[in-house]
């Protein structure tokens, strides 16, 4: 209705009366404010999506979070202790550039190793806890993180501790080799005498858990959990089309998918994650059998 | 000094500030709702962007869109105004964070002044007046003992409360728990928060606030009071400086314990200290706002000091260049509000096509507003579409001029409530100045 150009612009030069006054800056957005959802598009504040624990608030896309961000998260105050901390990939078959990898993994994610091993209380319940990191070489599997949950389930096992494990993987670390696919089978084995022993072991599988750690540790829970619309596989979805050339059905390899399939016992919104895991450590309780 | 501002807001104070910035010489940049494509204040401001819907939460609450447009328009100050973003200590975080400016309070003191309860005991450490009460209430259980202790009737309060919700009054015992249970939730359905506390409700009782100016280096000086007794539904409609109930005695009291405030918090920027005071004059601290205020225009006319361009000034880092001896009130100004509703339908709020507008004039007669003939007013927001101003040398004068300008205020389209002000101002308890907080509803105006 009003023309753009209605009124004039007054001749005032800027106002400078007080030479104490100093030249404004220009505006400076830091890069790591916002975030674009990639699901809704939607533009969110990193503290705010933070504060919903790494979930989008317009449209519920679980975000990933890091292992120090689950720990957090997931176990009471002040309650985790951490376990062998120290163990540091090295280069077993000399593998070109993955020591460099590494160097880099561990600048990118802040952790020695994929996996961060512990114990905590959730709930008010003591357990052992691993936690995988996506920013490690998007928590591959080599020998030291198969010793570390190797370790943690035979801790466990000694302490009779429930263990209750948050796995985000790609797989096997290829840059180990056939050393990176025996920790299938070491881990699995660990996971096997804890639970021969009686004892509680509970897997929440986040996006992405794939080859051979789906394939060990991942599958072998008593109870399986799943995050809402986690990939979860051994191959990926191109190679089996490709493999056994039909198309793959909608949703496929999807927790909700595979929670119609029985490979997942529940799909679970983060926010309600630690609430169903110390429910669950309660009905468990060694005292109650 | 800033070169470009944007203004976060819309309307008269839109409209408000970005004259101040023309006569400063800074660019300003308006931001607008799809709603608002066609306000004043896009038109009047040097650059205008588009930053949301309607709605007010899809623009003028929409912090992503104001950041950006700050940034894409290289604005390095915000003028939040009044309402909306003016005291969201996350969006005042969030300037700090991107080196923008936020004109007003650091964000830790806004989040500090927000909390009533934490305001309550800053205030009472420094010496500040403050209504009996309790502090905030922990046990459900113990509510009886507290609210015994302090006597009825009492006030309900949330912690996070603001714009009268959140607050409810309790005359027995046996109202006690269902008000702490209904403010409770308003206010965590309202503002995220829960938390109540109790204070001594005062009755009769006047609403008289004090405004400060505070620069950055310790200065702080106060304007006056104003008196904003006429309220309906805790919503000022009428305002006005000085208030003829205080007396110069309690006026240097009330001044001093204002600067006792500021200084408590290291205050910055301009502020109001709201005070609640009785029939025999004593006086107690309410809340402090930390922004400028809807009726700040009665200030600057009896004080002569444009608090906007202040507000500019001393967020840019300027040193207040008067100190407190040079503030003199020597005349007597009054506002009124001028709502887009009718007060014959229960204050039904209006909206509309201006078909024809005459703005009053004359010499000490000012009409804050962003309506202009053709425009139409839309149903989203507030419905206050402007604010008429008067000061004469004595408070007799100004009741007569501001009888006289409402009188020329011609505005057709929109129901509004100007011949309640005039039936307000021809009141013989108004006039003789002896009004409080419940005149609309004891007088049967509401």
């Amino acid at each position: 209705m009003l023309r753009k150009d209605l009124f004039r612009r007054p001749k005032n030069e800027l106002e400078d009366y007080f030479k104490s006054s100093k030249k404004a800056s220009a505006p400076d957005v830091p890069g790591e404010m916002c975030i674009l959802c990639p699901k809704c598009k939607s533009t969110l504040f990193t503290s705010s999506l933070n504060e919903n624990c790494r979930v989008c608030t317009k449209c519920g896309y679980h975000f990933r979070m890091n292992a120090r961000q689950r720990v957090d998260f997931i176990s009471d105050d002040d309650t985790f202790t951490e376990l062998f901390s120290d163990m540091r990939s090295k280069n077993p078959i000399e593998f070109p550039n993955y020591t460099e990898k590494l160097k880099h993994a561990r600048l990118e994610s802040a952790q020695k190793e994929a996996v961060v091993c512990g114990t905590a209380k959730i709930g008010g319940f003591d357990c052992a806890l691993f936690v995988m990191e996506p920013n490690f070489m998007m928590g591959s599997m080599g020998t030291v993180v198969g010793d570390k949950i190797t370790l943690l389930f035979e801790y466990a096992t000694e302490q009779s501790l429930p263990v209750i494990g948050f796995i985000v993987s790609g797989g096997a670390r290829m840059q180990e080799g056939i050393l990176s696919l025996m920790q299938m089978a070491k881990t699995s084995g660990a996971v096997k005498l804890h639970s021969d022993a009686g004892n509680l072991y509970i897997a929440v599988l986040t996006d992405p858990t794939t080859g051979g750690v789906t394939a060990s540790f991942g599958m072998e829970a008593d109870i399986t959990l799943s995050e809402p619309n986690a990939l979860i596989g051994f191959a990926g979805p191109r190679v089996i089309e490709q493999t056994i050339r039909q198309k793959l059905p909608s949703g496929f390899q999807r927790a909700e998918f595979l929670v119609e399939k029985g490979f997942v016992d529940s799909v679970v919104n983060r926010k309600d994650e630690k609430k169903l895991v110390s429910k669950l450590l309660s009905l468990h309780k060694k005292e109650d059998l | 000094m800033f070169s470009k501002i944007l203004i976060a807001n819309r309307g008269e104070i839109a409209v408000r500030i970005i004259r101040a910035c023309k006569e400063m010489g800074i660019s300003s940049v308006a931001v607008f709702s799809d709603a608002d494509r066609d306000s004043l204040h896009v038109s009047l401001a040097d650059e205008s962007v588009c930053i949301g819907a309607a709605s007010a939460k899809d623009s003028y609450l929409n912090m992503k869109a104001i950041i950006s447009a700050a940034v894409a328009t290289g604005a390095q100050a915000i003028h939040p105004g009044y309402g909306l973003l003016s005291e969201n200590a996350e969006f005042a975080e969030l300037c700090e964070k991107c080196s923008i400016t936020f004109i007003g309070p650091s964000s830790d003191l806004i989040r500090k002044m927000g909390d009533k309860d934490a305001a309550r005991k800053t205030m009472r450490a420094a010496g500040v007046p403050v209504v009996p009460g309790c502090d905030i209430i922990e046990d459900e259980s113990t509510i009886g003992e507290k609210a015994d202790e302090i006597g009825y009737p009492l006030l309900v309060k949330a912690r996070a409360g603001g714009g009268g919700r959140g607050i409810r009054t309790v005359n027995s015992r046996k109202e006690l728990k269902n008000a702490f249970q209904t403010a409770s939730s308003e206010a965590l359905s309202a503002f995220g928060d829960g938390a109540v506390y109790m204070e001594k409700y005062l009755s009769p009782v006047k609403h008289i606030e004090m405004q400060i100016l505070c620069d950055k280096y310790g200065k702080v000086i106060c304007l006056g009071e104003r008196e904003c007794s006429i309220q309906r539904k805790r919503q000022k409609l009428l305002e006005e400086s000085p208030s003829p109930a205080v007396n110069s005695e309690t006026r240097k009291k009330m001044m001093e314990a204002a600067q006792k405030a500021a200084h408590a918090v290291n205050y910055v920027n301009a502020g109001t200290i709201e005070f609640l005071m009785d029939k025999s004059g004593h006086f107690y601290f309410m809340e402090m706002n930390t922004r400028l205020q809807v009726e700040h225009p009665v200030t600057e006319m009896v004080t002569g000091i444009d608090l906007v361009k202040w507000q500019i000034r001393i967020a840019s880092g300027v040193p207040l260049s008067y100190n407190q001896e040079d503030i003199k009130i020597d005349s007597c100004a009054i506002e009124c509000r001028i709502n887009a509703e009718n007060p014959r339908e229960n204050f039904r709020p209006c909206c509309g096509k201006i078909s024809f507008l005459h703005v009053p004039g004359g010499p000490w007669v000012r009409f804050d507003t962003a309506l202009y003939q053709g425009y139409e007013v839309p149903p989203f927001y507030d419905s206050m579409i402007g604010k008429l101003i008067v000061s004469a040398k004595t408070r007799e004068e100004a009741i007569r001029k501001m009888q006289a300008a409402l009188c020329e205020l011609v505005i057709e389209g929109v129901e509004h409530n100007a011949e309640l002000q005039m039936d307000i101002l021809s009141d013989s308890e108004f006039k003789e100045g002896k009004y409080f907080t419940d005149f609309i509803e004891k007088r049967g105006y509401a």
